[in-house]
């Protein structure tokens, strides 16, 4: 019974995750951008605004200019969620790749720097006026929800370890379409429950933040307006209609 | 919309004091305006505003800063004519708040 | 943690003293400025663009859906409403935030005053749960803050340096302003002079007569000064260059001697150029009220103006805002210039063309005639940060400096957070240099002047130069605020005008040194 609600649960988060952020994603990349607005000095080539964006994404480059402690916390945070979510592939292939192999020891590690950086961006939610000012109801859940994910996940690996065997062949049964066992330990279906709620929530939330990046005019645009005129497919129809 | 008293008949006045219809200027109505710029009218001062004027009439709007002092270094002296001594004439600025004395139009743009 | 309807204002205004870092943070003194409003636009203003003359009666029902037209047509504004994850990086980047402490003057609450209501029209989380997101209805008073803090941005892209999306906090102002204007609620300063554009070719309303009776009497002061005869062409077909100046450079201090700086480069050059009474400007304030097609209209003006006058190239005078339209829009918005010579960028700023005489020598500098100025500069927002000079990314902040040293021998730089990208703005621009405004203009130039002070503790700076007409207007009026004469404010070919000694130009080294 269990299994089954936590199955369908699964399914619909995915199927919402992959269709809403893909609509979305679609939605980003039919607005057309009418004028070229890169935030100068912007590169002058394509392989230029590749290297820009490469930048942001790996070293939060314009974050690590504006504010150090948000930058620190930020990175702690989101490079320790990415190993934590790399590590995990392994409840989802058989046999285990040999590179989520080498991550896994540093993977356990992550997981304490993501909760750490998670902290710190919460406390100063609290601490900075500023902050405190511009934070709504649900920028103080989404990392509630975080954090409580990080820390019940941090539960089993450390305090109450649950069945991860059982665990993965749930999972493994998901992506053949077949219903296994879950097994029931409540620190499981807390951190399971939260993590499909994320996965609900990434379509209509501001962790929209993480496809918007690549779509951000003022960071993906090459300077190069002078060489190469730039029209948006509304801007050339008011052309038509004759200057 | 605001307007100055002059003689018991009223001149309409923007937001900022320069009246909208030019034609209802006169010496008196000058004097009212300068006296609510907090301007002090002597004989420099109406120089300058019969100066603005007159450049109107031929030209549709006020002078550049360059050209008034150049005109006033011409009537009044080599060494009134300076920005500096136009600021001390007209506290807010020669381009503006003179022309509110003299009933021209406000200037605008990046000015 | 009602981030959007704060408390009853609270008494700080002056929040920042006279000593302090250039970007020291001040405490939130909300609702400081919440009643600073700017005169709205006439009737016949608002009209004249195309809009409705005075708030029209379904103006929330239009106001929404314009949200939703944006959205639609403009990429930047639609992912920079999502992307926003409240770091907070950017709430200390704004110079009137610094400068006043008024929170909703932090860039990204600056964006949740149209954020807030986009998402509880626009997004499944607001439509359900408000409270939730910090979603809010459109209501009078929301519009009224929209009207009050979007006219307290001068659209600098400060902000959009430090965001990690790089979410420009100038969009979401264009876009609101927009929408303002589409409702019938506009902004007099900005609609009164596009009108003026539209009509007489200039924010001025300087008529081709008037042009032509101020450019003949700079051609007599340039020829008293020098001994040599330079001229100011107006509206002379088959000239090569077609100059586009902003029009402050034919009226006020110290634009004009910038003006008499192109003449002399162009003099020099050996070239023959002309200015057009048609397109008499070079600013384009279609840009601040965010309209892609009164920012077309104007600049359809300068392509005409080239074509009626048949010349090759078109060079931009030092004009901020312009350059940014000049250089990343005009191709968009009037292009393509396949009838200009091609072995030039199109357009060419001025600074390119001299800075290009400097480098190959064309140029007789005289650099001890500017001994008597220790000089800093200020990198306009708009060309720093949207626009570029030369062809390396950078150039902008790198051409100006090299023509400042090449004609001064005292160039400091101020602190290195208030220059090149992460410059602050002037305080006075994208629509805000009207004089209602005057107290936020004084407050956003705070960390400006502050970062000015130290290099005049420093290095004993005492002028600075700006290629921009705002810039310059705006200085000329606050600096005496900070303890500067106003004319410590040069424009950058007054400078090269000072220092420039023109083939047969009579030398007497005693009275060199004026300026
Ligand atoms: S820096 Fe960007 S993401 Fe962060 S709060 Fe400001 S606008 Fe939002
Ligand atoms: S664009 Fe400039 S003025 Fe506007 S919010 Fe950003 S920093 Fe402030
Ligand atoms: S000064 Fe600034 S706004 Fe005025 S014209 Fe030049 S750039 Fe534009």
């Amino acid at each position: 019974m269990l299994s089954t609600l936590y199955a369908v649960l699964f399914y619909f988060a995915t199927i919402l995750l992959v269709v809403g952020t893909g609509l979305k994603i679609r939605k980003y990349a039919r607005t057309p951008a009418p004028l070229k607005i890169p935030t100068t000095p912007a590169p002058t080539t394509r392989s230029g605004v590749w290297l820009r964006m490469f930048r942001e994404v790996v070293f939060f480059e314009s974050l690590f200019k504006a504010n150090k402690w948000i930058w620190l916390f930020g990175y702690l945070f989101h490079f320790g969620l990415l190993l934590v979510l790399l590590r995990h592939f392994r409840y989802f292939t058989q046999p285990v790749w040999f590179w989520v192999e080498i991550i896994q020891p540093f993977g356990v590690y992550a997981s304490f720097a993501m909760v750490i950086g998670l902290a710190g961006l919460w406390a100063r939610r609290f601490l900075v006026e500023r902050i405190r000012y511009i934070s709504a109801p649900s920028d103080h859940l989404m990392l509630v929800l975080l954090l409580a994910i990080g820390l019940s996940g941090m539960g089993m690996k450390f305090v109450a370890k649950t069945d991860i065997v059982a665990v993965k062949i749930f999972f493994q049964g998901l992506m053949r379409f077949q219903i296994n066992d879950l097994p029931t330990d409540p620190l499981l279906l807390i951190h399971l429950g939260l993590v499909a709620s994320l996965m609900i929530i990434f379509p209509i939330s501001k962790l929209l933040h993480a496809p918007g990046l690549f779509f951000s005019p003022s960071r993906n645009q090459v300077d190069n307006p002078r060489e190469q005129r730039h029209l948006a497919p509304w801007a050339a129809k008011l052309e038509k209609g004759g200057r | 919309m605001a307007a100055y008293e002059v003689n018991g008949t009223t001149v309409e006045h923007d937001e900022e004091g320069y009246i909208t219809n030019l034609s209802e200027w006169s010496k008196e109505l000058a004097e009212i305006i300068a006296k609510a710029e907090e301007v002090d009218m002597n004989e420099e001062h109406w120089e300058v505003v019969n100066f603005l004027r007159d450049y109107y009439e031929e030209y549709q709007i006020a002078p550049a800063v360059r050209v008034l002092i150049k005109a006033v270094k011409k009537t009044m002296g080599p060494e009134k004519g300076s920005n500096k001594y136009m600021y001390e004439l007209f506290p807010y600025g020669p381009a503006k708040q003179a022309c509110k004395i003299a009933g021209l139009p406000k200037p605008t743009g990046c000015i | 943690m009602a981030p959007l309807d704060d408390a009853k204002p609270t008494t700080v205004t002056d929040v920042r003293g006279p000593d302090g870092h250039p970007l020291d943070i001040p405490r939130l003194a909300c609702g400081a400025m919440a009643d600073l409003q700017s005169f709205p636009a006439h009737v016949k203003h608002n009209e004249r663009l195309g809009y409705p003359g005075e708030l029209i009666d379904d103006w929330k029902e239009v106001a929404i859906a314009k949200i939703g037209e944006l959205a639609d047509k403009n990429r930047a504004f639609q992912v920079y409403l999502d992307a926003c994850v409240k770091c907070g990086a950017c709430t200390d980047k704004c110079h009137y935030f610094l400068g006043t402490g008024d929170p909703k003057n932090m860039p990204v609450a600056r964006q949740d005053l149209l954020r807030s209501v986009y998402r509880r029209y626009y997004t499944f989380a607001g439509k359900h749960f408000p409270w939730l997101v910090g979603a809010r209805d459109l209501t009078r008073e929301v519009l009224d803050d929209w009207y009050n803090y979007y006219h307290q941005c001068s659209q600098c892209r400060r902000c959009s340096v430090f965001c990690p999306y790089g979410i420009d906090t100038a969009e979401i102002s264009m876009a609101a302003r927009e929408i303002l204007d589409t409702v019938g609620k506009g902004q007099k300063y900005c609609n009164e002079i596009i009108g003026k554009v539209l009509d007489t070719g200039n924010n001025l309303g300087l008529q081709e007569k008037a042009l032509r009776a101020t450019l003949e009497s700079l051609e007599e002061d340039i020829e008293e000064d020098t001994g040599v005869s330079v001229r100011i062409p107006l509206d002379e077909k088959g000239a090569d260059i077609l100059l586009i100046a902003p029009s402050a450079d034919f009226f006020a201090e110290p634009h004009i001697e910038g003006l008499i700086g192109y003449a002399k480069v162009f003099h020099q050059a050996g070239v023959s150029w002309t200015v057009s009474s048609y397109a008499s400007e070079a600013a384009n304030f279609g840009l601040f009220i965010g309209s892609y097609e009164n920012m077309r209209e104007v600049s359809l003006r300068i392509r005409k103006a080239a074509q009626d006058l048949g010349v090759k190239r078109i060079v931009f005078g030092e004009c901020g805002h312009a350059w940014r339209v000049g250089y990343s829009f005009l191709n968009t918005l009037a292009g393509p210039f396949d009838f200009l010579d091609q072995n030039f960028p199109i357009p060419q700023h001025i600074l390119e063309f001299t800075h290009g005489m400097l480098e190959r020598g064309e140029l007789n500098i005289d650099k001890s005639r500017n001994d008597h100025i220790r000089l800093t500069f200020h990198d306009s927002c708009n060309v720093a940060r949207g626009s570029r000079m030369g062809d390396m990314p950078g150039g902008q902040f790198e051409i100006p400096r090299a023509v400042l040293r090449a004609v001064c021998n005292n160039y400091f730089d101020m602190d290195r957070d208030t220059i090149m990208e992460s410059t602050v703005c002037c305080g006075g621009g994208g629509g805000l240099l009207t004089d209602e405004l005057l107290d936020l203009r004084t407050k956003g130039a705070s960390p400006r002047m502050k970062a000015m002070q130290q290099v005049t503790e420093d290095h004993g700076v005492t002028h600075l130069a700006a290629i921009c007409a705002i810039c310059k207007t705006q200085f000329a009026k606050v600096m005496p605020k900070f303890g500067y004469d106003m004319d410590s404010i040069l424009s950058v070919h007054q400078l090269v005008s000072n220092a420039i000694i023109l083939d047969g130009q009579e030398t007497n080294n005693t009275s060199a040194a004026e300026d």
